[in-house]
């Protein structure tokens, strides 16, 4: 077997010009799949990167569950039995506020371990008193409070919540907010909420449920696992993966088809190596007479065809990882600077990602294709009439 | 012992006109094993069409061929591969050497596919070489060797699997008078001392004065 491919390579050695031809035809083709399929692996790998930067991927976000058409409601009973899956387990409820200025906030009401679980840190002023009106503000809402109420730290606010009797009548509840501090911003959602003691506001609505739970876990290796477990309880659950695998799911679909249009290029490196084995084969028909006189059998012949596919498929496979990994970096270096310019983005690593599955990828297409584009010319040549071969010179 | 025995063979070539031409018509030819046959017949009387269907390349319209006593079945691909791997080997007019091969290697190719292994079959084609007196050759191309040279790496070519029949096609067609007596000298040689059955078409007269027996064919029928 290694001979046939020491005779296969002799034979493509004799036609240089011709064999570098097909070499760059199919090598481009894989070029352009392993260049256009880093991008989409590196724009992936950003978004995720992004998420994982502004998000925390140790943190759970447990919600009221839907089942059977029934809503199961976060219990004293649930956080019991959540307490079990997570370091720290936090539940809280959250209610909408509106001031007289008809200004809209959400205010959570916590317990230590929820800043304990989200890490909230004060930029400025303290942290609420338990069993006080007291409240801190997210950065976002502590600047909206301060244009448009005119409300800083120390300041009083008031505030409407809108409840629902019993046959679902409106009350409406006014209340005194002391604004104590406000948090570092953070760029989540946490900058545009605003937090009061827990007690105070399941006093203030008459809750005897919780609205949500934070659980916050040791390592985000834990997270599937404990995700399960809590989904198991009949509640919703929501972490960062969530979004990092809608992420992957868009960008593996979108990579997909970008490859797949790249690839065209390949069908036509596979025409070329058809056509050149075509000709091969009519230009060597005599001597494929004289081997089938001297005992060659028809799975000789294909096999001295294919042993040359295999040897362009390789080569081409090689260099089109090659060319495509220079492709990449071409994409990198002129994409990138482009892209933040246009899109006013901070700056990044890395448009594209090259990996060992790409590359492999790309070798892998490049060998199929030459050894498929290879299978009619080596039987043309191994039906050929040996009489008729010999005759030809 | 016999090595080549045709019965009422025959050949017809049927065009795409419809037209039908008779290559050969009922031949009945027996070659004892160990024999040096000559064919002889103007250009188109069915001697190459014979000596293919004998070499397993070409197919009867009718009739039937034994080689060795044994009934070639011209179906049977793999079993008409292994006759040319293992029993017969053929010289031609043209030589017909793979011209991007040295000597050497045009020697070994055949046990290449008759899967010798590379050591074995590169000694064998060197001492061949040396019996037909080619051995300074060895690494040269078809292209830079004489007509008679070519020849003589194809016969060593021929020699490769041990074949018990040669079938050679006008060898000394295309090479002057003086080499062609060399020619015929060596395969009378191999005849003689490795008993080699010879079927050889020719126009050749020394050709056909050393053969054992010199059989004519004209417009595909043998006449004696």
């Amino acid at each position: 077997m290694i001979e046939a491919f020491l005779l296969a390579m002799r034979q493509l050695r004799t036609k240089k010009v011709r064999t570098l031809l097909i070499l760059l035809g199919i090598s481009v083709g894989v070029a352009a799949v392993v260049g256009v399929t880093s991008l989409g692996e590196g724009i992936r790998v950003n978004a995720v990167s992004e998420i994982e930067k502004s998000h925390d991927l140790t943190l759970i976000e447990v919600s009221p569950g839907v089942s059977n058409g029934n809503i199961i409601l976060i219990t004293e009973s649930k956080v019991r039995a959540v307490r079990e899956y997570g370091s720290v387990v936090a539940p809280y409820v959250k209610d909408a506020y509106v001031t007289p200025n008809k200004t809209y906030f959400e205010a959570n009401g916590i317990s230590a371990e929820y800043m304990d679980a989200k890490d909230l840190q004060l930029e400025a002023g303290m942290w609420f008193e338990e069993g006080t009106y007291q409240i801190v503000l997210g950065s976002d809402i502590g600047e909206k409070f301060a244009k448009i109420e005119g409300a800083e730290i120390g300041n009083a606010i008031d505030a409407r919540i809108r409840l629902y009797g019993e046959e679902g009548r409106a009350i409406d509840k006014d209340i005194t907010f002391m604004i104590a501090g406000r948090l570092k911003p953070t760029g989540t959602d946490t900058d545009d909420q605003a937090f009061i003691d827990m007690n105070i506001a399941r006093e203030l609505t008459g809750k005897d449920v919780y609205d949500g739970i934070m659980v916050k876990l040791d390592k985000s290796g834990q997270t599937p696992a404990a995700r399960t477990a809590i989904e198991k309880l009949g509640l919703t659950c929501y972490s960062a993966q969530d979004e990092i695998d809608s992420v992957n799911k868009i960008m593996n679909a979108v990579t997909l088809v970008l490859a797949f249009f790249s690839g065209i290029s390949l069908i036509v490196g596979g025409l070329m190596i058809i056509n050149t084995m075509i000709v091969s084969v009519y230009e060597r028909t005599h001597e494929i007479g004289i081997t089938k006189a001297i005992g060659a059998s028809e799975l000789d012949i294909i096999r001295m065809f294919l042993s040359e596919c295999i040897i362009i498929g390789v080569l081409g496979g090689i260099l089109g990882d090659l060319l495509g990994v220079l492709f990449s970096i071409l994409i990198d270096s002129v994409g990138r600077p482009m892209l933040v310019a246009q899109l006013g983005i901070a700056d990044f690593e890395h448009l594209t990602v090259i990996n060992i599955q790409i590359l492999a990828a790309g070798f892998l297409i490049s060998l199929v294709i030459s050894v498929i584009a290879g299978i009619y010319p080596a039987w043309r040549g191994a039906k050929l009439d040996p009489v008729k071969a010999l005759r030809q010179l | 012992m016999c090595m080549v025995k045709t019965q009422g063979l025959s050949r017809h070539y049927t065009f795409g006109s419809g037209n039908q031409v008779v290559a050969l018509s009922d031949v009945n030819l027996t070659v004892a094993s160990g024999e040096f046959i000559s064919i002889m017949g103007p250009s188109g009387s069915g001697k190459s069409t014979l000596l293919n269907i004998v070499g397993c390349l070409d197919k009867p319209t009718a009739g039937d061929v034994y080689i060795d006593n044994v009934k070639i079945d011209y179906g049977n691909a793999g079993s008409l591969v292994q006759l040319h791997r293992q029993t017969i080997g053929f010289v031609f007019q043209g030589f017909n050497l793979i011209s991007t091969m040295n000597a050497l290697e045009n020697v070994w190719y055949p046990m290449y596919f008759n899967k010798v292994p590379k050591p074995e079959r590169i000694k064998r084609a060197e001492e061949l070489l040396e019996s037909v007196g080619l051995s300074n050759r060895a690494l040269h191309l078809p292209s830079e060797l004489s007509g008679g040279e070519q020849q003589r790496v194809a016969i060593a070519r021929a020699l490769a699997n041990h074949p018990r029949l040669i079938l050679a096609d006008e060898p000394t067609g295309n090479i002057d008078s003086g080499t062609g007596k060399k020619i015929v000298d060596l395969m009378k040689k191999l005849n003689k001392e490795q008993g080699i059955t010879f079927v050889v078409t020719t126009h050749d007269s020394v050709m056909a004065n050393n053969a054992d027996r010199v059989i004519t064919i004209t417009d595909g029928e043998i006449v004696d």
